[in-house]
């Protein structure tokens, strides 16, 4: 699914990639600004998280002509009398002039790295009103978004990622160089597909999808790990059929079934009986001081 | 500064990586003897370090940086450390100094117009840890981006690090905050199996951000132990005492 993805996001789709402190999301969104330029769509970046230069490092060998990089990383509070883009400048408005800014006749890709910025300093609901306007309006064609699920309450995620056509969680893998992708997918007539794939980005920013790893499959590997005990054993812990039928019929001593319990309750001819005679003395209660046991 | 530290981080006081931004932090330890490290490493490299103390006093830093060979009150003097001390009101006063071409400089101080006092009044009257990353992305983008200047810093977690659900405030999310936007963390912390004697802790590296070669996340594991002229480090399990 993760190629899928790659080859572009629906019109009107936002993607959500969900990453934490122990994995970086960015190399990957940097694949998909890798992919997007290469199918010659125009990718508009707002880079609140990391200089131009730093980011453009990390794109090495992409045609960069189609990037247009929006400076939101070095006054995103306008702090200073010209500040270039600043966080209360993401709206509807602001961006769509933004956008259209660079004249290009298709749609642009518009990729915001981070919401995680954002959504420090804008309220939740009003970003989510922003990209579902941003969607639905028409100057960009999809939007991909970089979110630090770590930074932000579960309800927040839960928002966003709501909001988001596609969310892709990343998590380190047991290899330092490969990662796993946890895919979910909303497509248009409401159906969701979720997927979880191991994958390593190549040097020229392509992604590799090494194997999918669904949770069926690791099932399966688990028990087939699972060693035999009753093998390589010197005596023999197997049971054959009728062995296993004659176990199985066996009656155990302390479990009651109802033949046994009528068979104790009420003594069959031949078997002893208890007459008891009391005396004067003894406190002779006629009531069955078992009546209400429930055997 | 600690030379088994140093060949760690592949950095000596004539070469090392410009434009960083390092987090130290430590978790129920104190990795303070970290910030000893870098404070004398840069100036040694005679860098012009900016200090903002906020824990302790000046004269605890110059009393212990004696000890590992660096003079604290001899670079304050030379106008090479600006340090500003969180305990007490006084601001130093910036001395414009010369554009020292080969220095990592903090240029910014030099500005009066940019004014290091508004950043400083910023941080003491921080208190959300929203107000402390905003402070430090501009850290990182002032000094580390523009300049190629390095950024140091320190942050303490309490408790066991989980999720606190409802607290925005809580160490845990500064902590979370502060090592998406760092390229080098150390993370502090004693030993899982409990206190020992001749092994004070361990150290996690971590090297996020590398460019060129692979950018995937590289983490390294050490042992530390501090002694009166600074500290060792060694692979897990390599203690002097152990071996």
């Amino acid at each position: 699914m993760l190629p899928e993805l790659l080859q572009g996001v629906d019109t009107g789709g936002l993607l959500v990639i969900q990453d934490s402190a122990s994995y970086s999301g960015r190399h990957l969104l940097q694949s998909f600004i890798n992919a997007a330029l290469n199918r010659e769509e125009a990718v508009h970046v707002l880079g609140f998280e990391v200089s131009e230069e730093e980011l453009k490092d990390g794109l090495r060998g992409s045609p960069v002509q189609r990037l247009h990089f929006h400076n939101a990383y070095t006054d995103p509070l306008g702090w200073t009398d010209h500040p270039a883009f600043t966080v209360h400048q993401f709206c509807l408005g602001e961006l769509t002039r933004l956008v259209k800014q660079t004249s290009h006749s298709k749609p642009a890709i518009l990729v915001i790295d981070s919401l995680s910025w954002i959504l420090r300093h804008v309220s939740t609901p009003d970003v989510c009103r922003t990209l579902q306007q941003l969607r639905k309006g028409g100057a960009v064609r999809s939007i991909i978004g970089l979110l630090h699920a770590d930074m932000h309450q579960r309800g927040t995620v839960g928002s966003v990622c709501h909001s988001a056509t596609s969310v892709i969680t990343v998590e380190p893998a047991m290899r330092g160089d490969e990662a796993v992708a946890k895919i979910t997918k909303r497509s248009k007539s409401g159906k969701v597909i979720q997927d979880e794939e191991i994958f390593r980005i190549k040097d020229d920013l392509t992604v590799l999808v090494q194997s999918k790893s669904s949770k069926g499959a690791k099932k399966a590997d688990s028990e087939e790990q699972e060693t035999d005990p009753t093998a390589n054993l010197t005596f023999n812990l197997r049971l054959s059929d009728t062995e296993r039928e004659a176990k199985q019929k066996l009656a155990l001593p302390f479990v009651f079934s109802k033949a046994k319990k009528t068979a104790l309750l009420h003594s069959g001819p031949g078997s002893g009986r208890i007459h008891y005679e009391p005396d004067a003395n003894d406190d002779y209660d006629q009531e069955d001081p078992d009546d209400d046991l429930d055997v | 500064m600690y030379t088994e530290l140093n060949s760690i981080l592949n950095t000596t006081p004539d070469s090392f990586t410009q434009g960083e931004f390092v987090l130290l932090s430590d978790r129920q330890s104190d990795a303070s003897f970290l910030i000893h490290h870098f404070l004398s490493l840069y100036l040694r490299a005679r860098c012009k370090v900016c200090f903002v103390g906020l824990v302790q006093s000046f004269n605890h830093y110059s009393a212990i940086s004696q000890r590992l060979g660096v003079s604290l009150t001899q670079a304050k003097e030379k106008g090479q450390l600006v340090f500003l001390e969180g305990q007490k009101e006084s601001l130093s006063v910036l001395i414009p100094q010369e554009n020292d071409t080969g220095s990592q400089a903090m240029d910014f101080l030099r500005d009066p117009s940019v004014g290091l006092k508004s950043l400083y009044e910023f941080v003491r009257s921080a208190v959300s840890s929203n107000a402390v990353l905003d402070f430090s992305h501009y850290c990182r983008a002032i000094v580390c981006s523009q300049l190629q200047g390095n950024v140091v810093m320190l942050v303490r977690c309490d408790g066991e690090g989980e999720e606190d659900e409802g607290d925005d405030e809580g160490s845990e999310r500064l902590m979370k905050g502060l090592t998406h936007q760092c390229s080098l963390t150390l993370h502090v912390q004693g030993l899982p199996t409990g206190y020992c004697r001749d092994i004070h802790g361990q150290v996690e590296v971590c090297w996020r951000r590398r460019r060129g070669d692979g950018q995937y996340t590289q983490k390294k594991l050490f042992q530390y132990k501090v002694h009166d002229k600074g500290a060792s480090f060694f692979a897990p399990g390599t203690s002097s005492a152990v071996l």
